[in-house]
């Protein structure tokens, strides 16, 4: 007779198996335990709680009904948070605006005014609070655009590869060497301002 | 530095370079102020993420998130299997409908283009049979077919004259040279 299994104290591999046989309850687990890191990723990637809500849900519906392919040759979390990635992006996308390719977007797209410009020394965890910082960050990830701020997360907390976020985000290694490079560059910026605003 | 060397170095940090680039650009960055700099910069700022990036948590409780999700896996759920079934079946049904009703086109045309080509003993002053022949199997009916002979009776204005189409200009038929149109291929006329 097979062992009942003890969802609370079940490890992730087990639920996910018991999971895939069909069983909700484990599944349910899964999600209470990992809920909080896929919205984050959502919210990371979207900066809008009620979307990042809903899109982190519609990552968990989707995780289920995919279920059965997950091979356990990643981690559950990691799978899950591929799924999340993929489902932000493709609302991302959808919600672009049709634009034609103006001045400001090829600059954007080759580097810009960042490219440019001169190399500062500074230090913005410097004397600062971490919630002050995390203020900064939120408002300077707000005014990068969304496929600047999606190559800056898949690099920086997915730790992806250039060629990984490539074909994620359907375009060429280069132009993901450029956008990291502009978003890195322009948060720089970003920070330098916000904190010589907060000096004055 | 050009915007190459910025993005080598970029790599370099990432660890994106194979070895021997990784050198070059270690030694770049050793011997140039501007690309030392530049390597400074873009290590705060990943710093910077990792320290102030917002950690986003949620507050609804567990079961009314779980509610939610099972609610839409619920309303995704596969279709019913006698459904499922009779949309396979209408989608077999439409498999052979397609090929079957392209066939009928195709023999229907056909019996049209041999009764556009009449004999040429048929094409006599009495061709307004051959108006009846061409117009059964294009689907008139039978009244239809009877006020197409109504219409050509001489005199009768408005209406195509069958006729007269078929009587003055015969349509070609390979094997009578006298229907070819004037061409090369029948250079006696």
């Amino acid at each position: 007779m097979a062992k009942k299994l003890d969802i609370p104290n079940a490890d992730d591999e087990s639920l996910v198996r018991a999971a895939q046989r069909g069983a909700m309850p484990p599944y349910e687990e899964l999600v209470h335990r990992h809920r909080d890191k896929i919205y984050a990723r959502a919210f990371s990637m979207l900066r809008n709680e009620e979307e990042a809500m809903d899109l982190s849900q519609g990552a968990w519906v989707k995780g289920w009904q995919r279920l059965k392919q997950f091979k356990h040759n990643s981690s559950f979390t990691t799978w899950m948070t591929r799924i999340c990635i993929n489902l932000c992006l493709d609302f991302l996308r959808k919600r672009k605006r049709k634009q034609t390719d103006s001045l400001d977007q090829m600059e954007e797209e080759s580097g810009g005014v960042e490219r440019r410009m001169p190399v500062e020394e500074f230090n913005p965890t410097e004397n600062v609070e971490r919630e002050e910082l995390r203020l900064q960050i939120d408002d300077a990830m707000l005014k990068l655009s969304y496929e600047h701020r999606t190559v800056l997360i898949l690099h920086e907390f997915e730790r992806l590869e250039y060629k990984e976020i490539a074909k994620a985000m359907h375009c060429s290694i280069g132009t993901v060497m450029s956008r990291l490079f502009y978003a890195r560059r322009k948060l720089a910026t970003l920070l330098i301002s916000l904190k010589k605003e907060r000096c004055k | 530095m050009k915007h190459e060397d910025n993005l080598r170095i970029q790599a370099w940090m990432d660890g994106e370079l194979a070895p021997k680039e990784a050198a070059q650009i270690a030694t770049l960055i050793e011997q140039n102020p501007e690309a030392l700099a530049l390597s400074e910069e873009l290590r705060v700022v990943e710093n910077a993420l990792h320290f102030g990036e917002k950690s986003a948590v949620l507050d609804d409780s567990r079961d009314f998130y779980w509610s939610q999700i099972e609610r839409q896996i619920d309303a995704e759920e596969p279709l019913p299997e006698p459904y499922a079934t009779s949309v396979i079946a209408s989608g077999n049904l439409l498999r052979w409908i397609v090929p079957v009703g392209s066939l009928g086109a195709i023999v229907v045309l056909m019996m049209n283009f041999g009764a556009m080509n009449p004999q040429p003993q048929s094409s006599g002053p009495d061709s307004t049979s051959d108006a009846s022949v061409l117009a059964t199997p294009t689907g008139l009916t039978e009244s239809a077919i009877g006020r197409e002979k109504e219409s050509t009776e001489p005199g009768d204005m408005g209406v195509i004259n069958f006729q007269g189409v078929l009587g003055s200009r015969r349509l070609s038929d390979p094997e009578d040279p006298s229907t070819l149109p004037e061409s090369i291929e029948n250079p006696n006329r």
